[in-house]
C-alpha cells in the first residue's frame, strides 16, 4: 500500500463514524421525504399517487396564502434586520465608546432566550390589553387599543417586531466580529484624505463587509422561509390565516388537520426549492467570484 | 476515488438495511396485536386537563384498585396538541413502543384518528355497550358498526349569564329562557346601553360558536357520509354566519386573542355571557367573588330554523383503548370504571364537576342537587336533560380543516363579502383540498 493511499484511508476512517451518522439522520430522511411527497392518504393509510401532491400545492389556495405571508415577513424583515444590525455594530465598534460589553451583552441577550418564551411574553405584550397598548393609551398616542393579535394587519407586525427583536443581535455579531477585522489604517487614510464618517460607512465599510452581509441575509432568508416559533405561539397563523407562514402550514397539515403526512412533505419540499433559488439568486446578485 | 464510491455504497447498504427493518417490526407489530401477554400488570394512560380529565382518572383509578389491586395504573398528563403530535407519529412509525394503553382523544378528532390507523385502537363491542351513552356521542367513537370509544365527558351548552348585568337592564333569566339568537343580541344591546359591559367575547380564529349553532340544528361541515363537504347550500350555517355578523356589527362582542385571554374576560366581569360547553364552569367558579351573580339558560336556537333546538355540543372527548401489549387488562379498567360505575359518575360530578354522558348516572343524587354559586340553580340536571336533546351529527376527519377555511372567508364576509360568494368559495376551497 502507497503512503499516498495509507493516508487517504487514515483520513476516511476519521470521518466514516460521522460520514454514517449525516447519511442517517439527515439524507435518510430526506430522502424518505421526497418519497413520501409521492402519496397520499390521512395517517398511515399512505399510497402513491406520483404528482398529485404537487398538482394540488399549484391549486391550494391556503398554501399560497402560507407563501405570501412568508414573503411579506422575508421581504419586509430581514431588509429592517440588516440595516438595523449593520447600524447597531458600527455604533458599537466605535473605539471611543464606553461600557461597551455590556451594550454588546444587551443587544446579545434577546437571541439566547427561548424561543417559546419569548413568543408567549410577546403575546402577552401585545395582548388586548396588554402593556404595549397600555402604554401607547397613556401617553394618548391612541384613542383605542390596537389589535396587535387580533387584527390581519397589525398581527403581522406584531411577528415582524418579535423576530426582529430575536434577531438582530444574532446578525450584529457577525458584523462585529468582521468590522473588528477591517484594518484601521484604511480608516486613518480616509479621514487624513477627508472623508467624512457617512462616506467612510459606504465607501469602506460596507464594501468590506460584503461577503458578511451576503452571508447574513442568506441565513436570514432561510431562518424566514422555516418561521415557525413566533408565529404558532404568538398568533397560531391567524386571524383568519393573515399571518399563516409554510412551516405552520406543514405543521397544521401534519397535525391539525386530520394528518395528511404525504401533502405536509410536498409543502416541506417546496421550502426546500424556495431556498435553492433565493440563495442562488443572493449570490447572483451581491456575490463576487471570490465570495 | 474508487475507495470513496465504496464506502458510500456501504453507507447505503446500511441505511437500507434500517430502512427494511423498520419496515417489517411494522408488520410484526401489526401481527402481534391481542395475542401475548395482554394481562398485564401495569397500564399506561395518557390524557390533558388536570383540573378535570386527570382528576377524574385519579378517582377511576381509585376505585379500580379495589376491583383489582394488582394493576399498576399510570396517568400521565400531556397537552392536548401534545398527545395529538405523540399519536400520529407514533403511530405512523410502525412501532407501538412508548404508545399507551388509553388514550383521551377530543370527538371531533376521534374519526380521523380511527380511520387513519384502523388496526391500532381496540374493538370494545364486548367490553360497553354504545347505547348506555348519549346518542349523539356514538357517531364519533364508533366506526363500521364497532364500538371503538368510551364515550367520557358531555360537551352540552348552555348560555352562562350574569344575572346582576341582566338585573341592571331590566331582564330576568327567565326571560333567556326561549330565545333565538336575534333576541340574544336585542338584550344585548340593552345590557350595553345600561352596563357598558360586552354580551359576548370572542376569538375570530376559533368558530367554536358557529359549530354550536349548526349542531343545535342538527347540521355540519360535512354531510352525514362524513365526507362531502356541505358548505354553499347549509342553511343553518349560513343563519349562523349572519348572527355572528350581527354580533360583531352591534358592537356588543368583545374580542380576545387565547384560552387565557377568554377565562380573563369572564372572571374580570368584562361580558355578561357565554355560550359554551359545560366544561367551562370550573373557570367561571374560579372567581369566588362571582358567587351568586351567574346563571345558565338554555342555547338560544337559530331564529327562522325549525329544526334548531336550544341544546347543542361544543368539545367533549372520549376514551380509546390502543392495540398494544396489555389492551385486556386497559379494556377491562375502561369497563368497570367509567363504562359501568354509576357510583363512580356521581362521584365524578361532586368532587370534580364532570357531567358524564352514562345515561343510568343521570338518575343519581349528586346530579340533582342545587349549586349556589349559579344562585341556587339546579345545573346538573338542567344540563342533564339538555344533553338528551342534542342532534347527533357526523363530525368526519375534517373539522379543523374546514374550520381554517371558513375561518378565512368569515373575515371577508365580516368586511362585506356577500354571504352565498362567501360559503361557494369555502366549499371549492374545501373541496380541492378535502381528499
Amino acid at each position: 500500500m502507497s503512503i499516498r493511499r495509507k493516508s487517504v484511508l487514515t483520513g476516511w476512517s476519521f470521518v466514516l463514524l460521522s460520514v454514517v451518522l449525516i447519511f442517517i439522520f439527515y439524507f435518510y430522511p430526506m430522502i424518505q421525504a421526497l418519497i413520501m411527497s409521492f402519496q397520499t392518504g390521512t395517517g398511515s393509510n399512505l399510497e402513491f399517487t406520483g404528482l398529485d401532491n404537487y398538482k394540488r400545492l399549484f391549486s391550494d389556495a391556503m398554501f399560497f396564502t402560507a407563501v405570501k405571508n412568508t414573503f411579506i415577513y422575508l421581504l419586509v424583515q430581514v431588509p429592517i434586520m440588516i440595516v438595523l444590525a449593520l447600524f447597531i455594530s458600527v455604533l458599537l465598534n466605535d473605539k471611543k465608546l464606553k461600557f461597551k460589553g455590556f451594550f454588546r451583552t444587551a443587544i446579545f441577550l434577546p437571541c439566547v432566550t427561548s424561543l417559546v418564551a419569548y413568543a408567549i411574553v410577546f403575546k402577552y405584550l401585545f395582548a388586548g390589553n396588554g402593556l404595549v397598548n397600555t402604554f401607547l393609551l397613556n401617553l394618548h398616542l391612541i384613542d383605542t387599543p390596537i389589535g396587535w393579535i387580533t387584527d390581519p394587519f397589525w398581527a403581522k407586525i406584531t411577528i415582524v417586531i418579535a423576530i426582529t427583536w430575536r434577531w438582530t443581535g444574532y446578525n450584529m455579531i457577525f458584523y462585529l466580529s468582521a468590522l473588528q477585522n477591517i484594518d484601521n489604517s484604511i480608516y486613518e487614510a480616509a479621514k487624513i484624505d477627508g472623508a467624512s464618517a457617512v462616506r467612510q460607512f459606504f465607501g469602506i465599510t460596507i464594501p468590506l463587509l460584503k461577503p458578511i452581509i451576503l452571508f447574513t441575509s442568506i441565513t436570514s432568508t432561510i431562518g424566514t422561509l422555516q418561521l415557525f416559533d413566533e408565529v404558532m405561539n404568538i398568533t397560531k397563523g391567524g386571524p383568519g390565516n393573515s399571518t399563516l407562514t409554510i412551516s405552520q402550514y406543514i405543521y397544521n397539515l401534519s397535525f391539525k388537520y386530520s394528518a395528511d403526512f404525504g401533502y405536509a412533505a410536498t409543502v416541506s419540499y417546496s421550502i426546500v426549492i424556495m431556498i435553492i433559488l433565493l440563495s442562488f439568486l443572493q449570490f447572483k446578485v451581491a456575490g463576487d467570484k471570490n465570495a | 476515488m474508487k475507495k470513496s464510491f465504496a464506502l458510500l455504497l456501504i453507507c447505503m447498504v446500511i441505511l437500507t438495511a434500517c430502512g427494511s427493518n423498520s419496515g417489517s417490526k411494522n408488520t410484526t407489530d401489526a401481527g402481534n396485536t391481542g395475542s401475548k401477554s395482554n394481562e398485564a400488570k401495569e397500564i399506561t394512560i395518557w390524557a390533558w386537563d388536570p383540573a378535570f380529565n386527570i382528576a377524574a382518572l385519579e378517582e377511576a383509578k381509585k376505585t379500580y384498585a379495589a376491583i383489582n389491586p394488582d394493576v399498576k395504573v399510570n396517568i400521565i398528563e400531556y397537552a392536548q396538541s401534545d398527545i395529538i403530535q405523540k399519536l400520529n407519529t407514533g403511530l405512523n412509525s410502525g412501532t407501538t413502543k412508548g404508545l399507551p394503553n388509553i388514550v383521551l382523544i377530543e370527538d371531533y378528532r376521534a374519526q380521523g384518528f380511527l380511520q387513519s390507523y384502523k388496526d391500532s385502537f381496540t374493538d370494545l363491542s364486548n367490553s360497553i355497550k354504545g347505547t348506555d351513552f348519549a346518542d349523539y356521542k356514538s357517531g364519533p367513537t364508533s366506526l363500521d358498526g364497532k364500538q371503538y370509544g368510551i364515550p367520557f365527558d358531555s360537551g352540552v351548552t348552555g348560555l352562562y349569564v350574569r344575572t346582576d348585568y341582566l338585573e341592571q337592564a331590566g331582564y330576568k333569566l327567565s326571560d333567556l329562557q326561549n330565545i333565538d339568537w336575534k333576541q340574544y343580541i336585542e338584550i344585548g344591546k340593552k345590557v350595553k346601553e345600561k352596563t357598558g359591559k360586552a354580551l359576548i367575547t370572542l376569538d375570530p380564529n376559533d368558530l367554536g360558536i358557529i359549530r354550536m349553532m349548526i349542531q343545535s340544528a342538527g347540521s355540519w361541515y360535512l354531510t352525514e357520509d362524513g365526507k362531502t363537504p356541505n358548505l354553499a347550500n347549509n342553511e343553518a350555517l349560513k343563519q349562523a354566519f349572519g348572527i355572528y355578523k350581527e354580533l360583531m356589527d352591534s358592537n356588543v362582542a368583545n374580542v380576545h386573542a387565547d384560552w387565557s385571554q377568554f377565562v380573563a374576560a369572564l372572571n374580570n366581569g368584562d361580558v355578561a355571557s357565554v355560550p359554551t360547553g359545560n366544561w367551562i364552569t370550573a373557570s367561571i367558579k374560579a372567581a369566588e367573588t362571582q358567587s351568586g351573580k351567574w346563571g345558565i339558560a338554555p342555547l338560544p336556537t337559530l331564529p327562522g330554523n325549525d329544526k334548531s333546538v336550544h341544546a347543542s355540543n361544543l368539545g367533549g372527548s372520549s376514551w380509546y383503548v390502543m392495540n398494544v401489549d396489555g389492551a385486556d387488562t386497559a379494556a377491562d379498567f375502561m369497563a368497570k370504571t367509567f363504562g359501568s360505575d354509576v357510583e363512580l359518575y356521581q362521584k365524578l360530578l361532586t368532587n370534580i364537576g364532570v357531567i358524564g354522558t352514562f345515561k343510568a348516572a343521570a338518575s343519581g343524587e349528586a346530579y340533582s342537587q342545587a349549586n349556589d354559586f349559579f344562585g341556587g340553580q339546579k345545573v346538573v340536571s338542567d344540563f342533564a336533560a339538555w344533553t338528551e336533546q342534542i342532534p347527533s351529527v357526523n363530525y368526519g376527519i375534517h373539522t379543523y380543516a374546514i374550520e381554517d377555511i371558513l375561518v378565512v372567508e368569515m373575515q371577508n364576509y365580516l368586511n362585506g363579502k356577500e354571504i352565498d360568494k362567501v360559503l361557494s368559495d369555502a366549499q371549492a376551497q374545501a373541496e380541492s383540498q378535502i381528499k
